[in-house]
């Protein structure tokens, strides 16, 4: 045996020019790029600011919500058209139920909450158990929440309600010293409840993805099922539980979204499921599962919301380029996945042959 | 008798649709021991295993580990009691890495999280054992088979099992790693650990095996010592026919003035084969030995239009062609059996029927379909004349066994009345009886002028039909051997040393 | 014991399920109204009206649509943009109708463009975006879902854009014929979707077309590998789901004689994937049947009429096509349909059984 090449603790740089990690750093680049194309261009009309990073974060921490959750169903190598529905449901629910209804606020969240996740477990069961497609089976629980919404009220309902005005009033703003004192910085920045909520479920995914069981078996299944059940993981319980905690997500993204619009609408959100998956796939989560990170999540939020804000900033541009600019987005990033996924296979074809020829030596 | 064995198997029944899959099967294992199991495909062998792994549940009958009675429920039911497996086909995640392959589901944690750094040191340590050095942190796709194979061994290995199953873990490593492999399984013999090894190489159930239980159509026929039957014997046993009977084949017979067929000059594709020629007579079959990665895939793959040639020049019948996909291949009457029947084969929902009329199809056009008369024609041509056993063409192809399947393959290219046909690993996985039918079907085509090339890592039926054989090695081709030169020890030392050490009469 | 079998295959058969839920859905429909099935003759429109043929004319886009869809499932893919194609299709067709200069600003019986243009245009752009589908997928070797993504996402930004964003109107009296005029006492949108069933119908069962779907649908690399061209098999059956996405466009837009980029095919993906796979061809790809995609199409229309009767909000109806589908699904399913299976049998053996004893 070569001794030379035995095994020692690896450099942080090797570790981090592991092939897995390169959609993440192309997400991550062309976020930078468009940053700061944006400040190159925009600068003077304020791009750079602190402000208009928060405004990303305040517009869309309803969307990140979610595609935390869908990128946990992604990498199971299933996917959940549900989500959209389910939020505006719960927008709705807490709409009607404070508005209508006068309950209290919590109450109509807690039982949001039952719902989606209730929702999310169901189809999570009839997903794993009685081996019906996601796709068809998530389609159904769109179809359902929707429909739900609709007979609820097909009217918009604008909340009245003081705890939600609280809610969503409840602002942190940024400060800086200015003559011993603290005051705002202009232009004004803030952190709202939605930021934080998005940044805490971000935080727990993670933990989840990364440091749990639960998450390494949602990577084994979205690898390759069989052999998931054949190695003895928990498939049917985990990927229930995939189903139930994104439907946890879609209820909490249905609250960042309730506070940020203070209303319940049943067609709110429509086509929002893709916008959610679009993201996580900008963000590197293979769609044939097995293969995604958080972080890249994050970063294709971020990149899915530059894009209108760059619009805005352009000014003359109608808002319809930024359908086509998502979709060339999309385009894009497809190609370089398919590129670096041809390229490590050659890769890996290569090294292996080496390898054994090796050690026949 | 019944505190020494480990695992007792009384009376095992397992009944599928149509079909008795076990019946009343006994089998016992010591400790510390490496029992074989062998029987033909179909024999029961897979679902005995699987009746013990928790994914079949018996119909009747008891299953006692250490004295105690089990009732395995799922492979994770089956883990937790002590039963271990590695499939033929490796079950592992290809995008996680070694490490994680190793130790998921059963993670060290630390501090309620998982400890990655302890389970990428263990995976080293374990790696190491089985003399592999490999970055563990590396996603398995990374890797080739032979490797990912290993992965799947260390991970059976490292979870403390009373029983390790090993179904077919040899088809995709080559000598040296069959080695290292059989030194493992005797340590773990010596640890007391009970090893089922299923194989269909009898080389080595002979060179590792204390004893051996034998299946035939879910009966048991019976469990030997290993010093006790002899290979002839075990085979009868295995086939319940004589084995010279079977194989009683003779080469074809090829004219000395015969016209060359095909004829490849220094043809090349990059990162595949270099450099290689060769050349086949009307009627003649060339054998192609070496081991599995040597490059005979590859050459058959280049020959048919599944690679692009980068270099050379391919002549049918002194005519120059070029072939882009493999249709083109098809239309000038070449054919190709591919290596991975289920993979690269079988269309597994379509009947057989619509199975064996696809390549003409595919020739023809869509534009020009084959009438349903002509389909049930065909079929019914080559389900007689090959002896497919099924009650009618209508049945799904991925119902048949193994060797049906790949006479309905056989079939669909017999079907083209080829001139070149490249058959690559025909007879893998498949009983000893068919595969007799296989050889004697390639002679019969040979005799009616069609020149086939025969890929096998089975010395004795690439001599046994041969008219000459091209030994691979490192993807180049080392040797080219003619009728009384072929014998095995000369191949083997062509493989194992290269063309220089086997003395020169290489070309 | 003929019968025995062909039984146990019926209750295997996955359209046997689409038919029975069919009949159950219209016997509740006739329960409600008594007078379901009347069909009268309207001489002011020259047309049969009843709700049956009201619900076959209305399901005519998804049905248009899910017969390529069909072949895209058998192919194991999905085709997510015919919905943003319908949208084109119809802003192309209003733009050559309409085309915006000052002379043309308000809506009247003409046509600024000969009528074929209109036309034909929109149905070659949709061929060509199918096209592009196929490519992605074909020569990149994209998952279908995610290259047909691409689409679904910028193809309504590209209807826009056409139109300038503009909502046309026209009252132009050739176009109207397409989803308003009649045929043989029949609406013309059930005559276009009778010819296009046979035309597909035709394609891909009287020549090997439909086996080659089958075929690569089922395990590309051996298709390939015995001769068949599976790119061309693709880029075929991607650019046929864009015509007929193309058709359904004309259908709709015909409908409201006018163009809606933002509603036009909303959420046509998803009923035209339902009724793929209500008719009994699976998600995974292989076998497919065009019969149950039609029944499937018909149910889903079926049931959307039924839930009308109650006096429902239009939106709220998808609840209750959820619901129904859910039981639909849940009867083909594996588990549960072999479950059936296997009870059936039990019982014939007992029949069997029971027989025997009286002899």
């Amino acid at each position: 045996m070569d001794k030379k090449t035995n095994p020692t603790r690896q450099s942080l740089w090797s570790k981090m020019m592991n092939p897995k990690y390169i959609m993440v750093y192309a997400t991550v680049g062309i976020f930078l790029l468009m940053y700061l194309f944006g400040t190159i261009a925009f600068g003077s009309k304020g791009f750079n600011t602190l402000r208009t990073m928060t405004t990303l974060f305040v517009d869309n921490a309803y969307l990140g919500i979610s595609a935390v959750g869908m990128t946990f169903v992604l990498i199971t190598g299933g996917i959940d058209l549900s989500v959209a529905a389910v939020a505006s449901l719960t927008g709705m629910f807490i709409a009607y139920g404070t508005t209508e209804m006068g309950l209290s606020p919590w109450v109509c969240i807690a039982f949001s909450l039952f719902v989606g996740v209730g929702l999310g477990l169901l189809m999570g069961w009839v997903i794993h158990y009685l081996n019906v497609p996601p796709f068809i089976t998530t389609l159904t629980g769109m179809f359902l929440a929707r429909g739900v919404c609709s007979l609820i009220s097909a009217k918009s309902i604008t909340i009245q309600n003081s705890a939600i005005d609280e809610l969503a009033g409840w602002k942190i703003y940024f400060m800086h010293l200015q003559d011993g004192k603290w005051v705002k910085i202009k232009p004004i920045a803030y952190i709202n409840f939605s930021i934080i909520l998005f940044i805490v479920v971000l935080l727990v995914g993670m933990y989840l993805l990364q440091r749990t069981r639960f998450g390494r078996n949602v990577y084994a299944i979205g690898g390759n099922e069989q052999s998931a059940k054949l190695m003895g993981l928990p498939v049917g319980r985990t990927k229930v539980l995939v189903y139930g905690l994104n439907g946890l997500c879609s209820v909490l993204s249905g609250i960042a979204y309730t506070l940020y619009v203070k209303s319940g609408w049943n067609l709110s959100l429509q086509g929002g499921e893709l916008d959610v998956i679009t993201c996580a796939v900008i963000g590197g989560t293979l769609l044939t599962g097995g293969v995604g990170y958080m972080v890249g999540t994050f970063f294709g939020v971020m990149l899915k919301s530059i894009i209108p804000a760059l619009i805005t900033f352009q000014g003359d541009l109608l808002s319809w380029w930024g359908k086509i600019a998502t979709g060339l987005l999309l385009l894009l990033f497809i190609c370089i996945q398919k590129i670096v996924v041809n390229s490590s296979n050659k890769q890996s074809d290569k090294r292996s042959q080496k390898k054994l020829s090796g050690q026949k030596e | 008798m019944s505190e020494q064995n480990l695992l007792e198997m009384h009376q095992i029944e397992i009944q599928f649709p149509g079909v008795k899959a076990l019946d009343k099967v006994d089998f016992f294992m010591r400790a510390g021991e490496i029992h074989s199991l062998l029987g033909e495909n179909g024999a029961g062998k897979s679902t005995l295993i699987k009746c013990l792994t928790g994914v079949h549940h018996k119909d009747a009958g008891t299953i006692l580990l250490d004295g105690k009675e089990i009732q395995p429920q799922s492979p994770q039911h089956a883990i937790e009691i002590g039963i271990s497996t590695v499939y033929q086909e490796v079950n592992l995640c290809p995008n996680l890495t070694v490490a994680e392959n190793i130790f998921v589901g059963r993670q060290p944690m630390r501090f309620g999280q998982i400890d990655w750094r302890t389970i990428n040191r263990r995976a080293r340590e374990l790696m190491a054992r089985f003399r592999l050095d490999i970055d563990v942190t590396r996603p398995l796709s990374y890797y080739s088979t032979a490797i990912q194979q290993m992965v799947a061994i260390a991970r059976a290995v490292d979870v403390q099992a009373k029983i390790l199953i090993l179904d077919e873990p040899t088809s995709s490593l080559d000598e040296n790693e069959v080695q290292l492999l059989f030194d493992v399984m005797r340590d773990l013999k010596a640890e007391g650990m009970g090893i089922i090894f299923i194989t269909h190489f009898l080389d080595q159930v002979f060179a590792i095996s204390d004893r051996l239980t034998i299946l035939r159509n879910g009966h048991l026929i019976g469990t030997y010592n290993i010093e006790d039957i002899s290979k002839v014997e075990l085979v009868t046993q295995m086939v319940g026919k004589d084995m010279d009977a079977i194989f009683n084949l003779k080469r074809a017979n090829v004219k000395p003035d015969a016209p060359y067929m095909l004829k490849a000059d220094h043809i090349g594709a990059p990162a595949k084969i270099d450099d290689i020629s060769l050349d086949v007579k009307k009627g003649e079959l060339v054998g192609f030995a070496g081991l599995l990665g040597s490059g005979r895939t590859e050459t058959a793959e280049m020959l048919f239009g599944v690679t692009h040639l980068s270099d050379g020049t391919l002549e049918l019948e002194a005519k120059s062609v070029k072939f882009k996909k493999p249709y083109d291949a098809l239309v000038h009457g070449m054919a190709f059996c591919p290596e991975d029947r289920k993979r690269d084969g079988i269309i597994s929902d379509l009947s057989i029927r619509e199975n064996i009329a696809l390549a003409v199809q595919a020739r023809r056009g869509f534009l020009h379909p084959l009438s349903m008369k002509e389909q049930n024609d065909l079929a019914d041509k080559y389900i007689k004349e090959l002896g497919i056993a099924t009650p009618d063409a209508e049945k799904k192809i991925g119902e048949l066994s193994g060797g049906n399947q790949q006479k309905v393959i056989l079939a669909r290219w017999m079907a083209t009345d080829p001139k070149v046909l490249i058959l690559d690993e025909p007879t893998r996985g498949i009983d000893i009886g068919a595969k007799a039918e296989i050889q004697r079907l390639m002679l019969e085509m040979c005799e009616d002028g069609v020149s086939v090339i025969f890929i096998s890592s089975e010395l004795d039926e690439i001599i046994r039909c041969s008219n000459r054989i091209i030994v691979m090695r490192d993807r180049q081709k080392v040797a080219e051997l003619y009728g009384e030169m072929c014998t095995q020890e000369k191949i083997l030392a062509i493989i194992a040393e290269g063309a220089a050490a086997a003395g020169g009469e290489a070309q | 014991m003929k019968k025995k079998f062909d039984l146990s295959r019926l209750t295997r058969s996955k359209v046997t399920w689409a038919v029975v839920a069919e009949v159950l859905v219209l016997l509740v429909c006739l329960f409600v109204r008594p007078d379901f099935f009347n069909i009268s003759y309207q001489p002011a429109t020259g047309m049969l009206f009843g709700n049956i043929i009201d619900i076959i004319n209305r399901s005519s886009e998804i049905t248009i649509i899910a017969m390529g869809m069909t072949l895209v499932i058998a192919l194991g893919g999905t085709d997510l943009s015919v919905g943003a194609l319908v949208a084109v299709s119809g802003a192309i067709a209003l733009k050559f109708m309409r085309w915006d200069v000052i002379i043309y600003n308000t809506p009247g019986d003409y046509s600024v463009y000969p009528f074929f243009l209109a036309i034909v245009v929109p149905l070659v752009v949709c061929a060509v975006m199918g096209l592009f589908n196929g490519f992605l997928i074909a020569k990149g070797g994209m998952q279908p879902i995610i290259a047909t993504l691409i689409l679904m996402v910028c193809g309504r930004g590209i209807a826009q854009i056409t139109t300038n964003g503009k909502q046309f109107t026209t009252q132009y009296s050739p176009f109207r014929v397409i989803g308003q005029g009649s045929f043989l006492f029949l609406p013309m949108p059930i005559i276009i979707t009778a010819v296009v069933i046979l035309a597909v119908y035709l394609f891909v069962r009287k020549t090997a077309f439909g086996t080659f779907v089958e075929s690569v649908g089922i395990n590309r690399k051996a298709s390939h590998l015995s001769g068949i061209n599976a790119q061309m098999v693709i880029f075929i059956v991607f650019a046929l789901t864009g015509l007929l996405s193309g058709i359904s466009g004309l259908i709709y837009s015909s409908r409201i004689m006018s163009n809606d980029s933002n509603n036009a095919g909303l959420n046509f993906e998803m009923d035209a994937i339902l009724a793929v796979v209500i008719g009994g061809t699976s998600m995974t790809g292989g076998k497919f049947s065009l019969l149950g995609t039609v029944i499937g199409s018909i149910i889903i229309r079926t049931i959307v009429t039924l839930v009308y009767f109650f006096g429902i909000a239009s939106e709220a109806t998808m609840a209750f096509k959820a619901l129904i589908i859910a039981v639909v699904i849940v009867l083909q399913s594996e588990p549960v349909s072999n479950y059936i299976a296997k009870r059936t049998r039990a019982r014939a053996a007992k029949v069997a059984l029971a027989k025997g004893g009286v002899k």
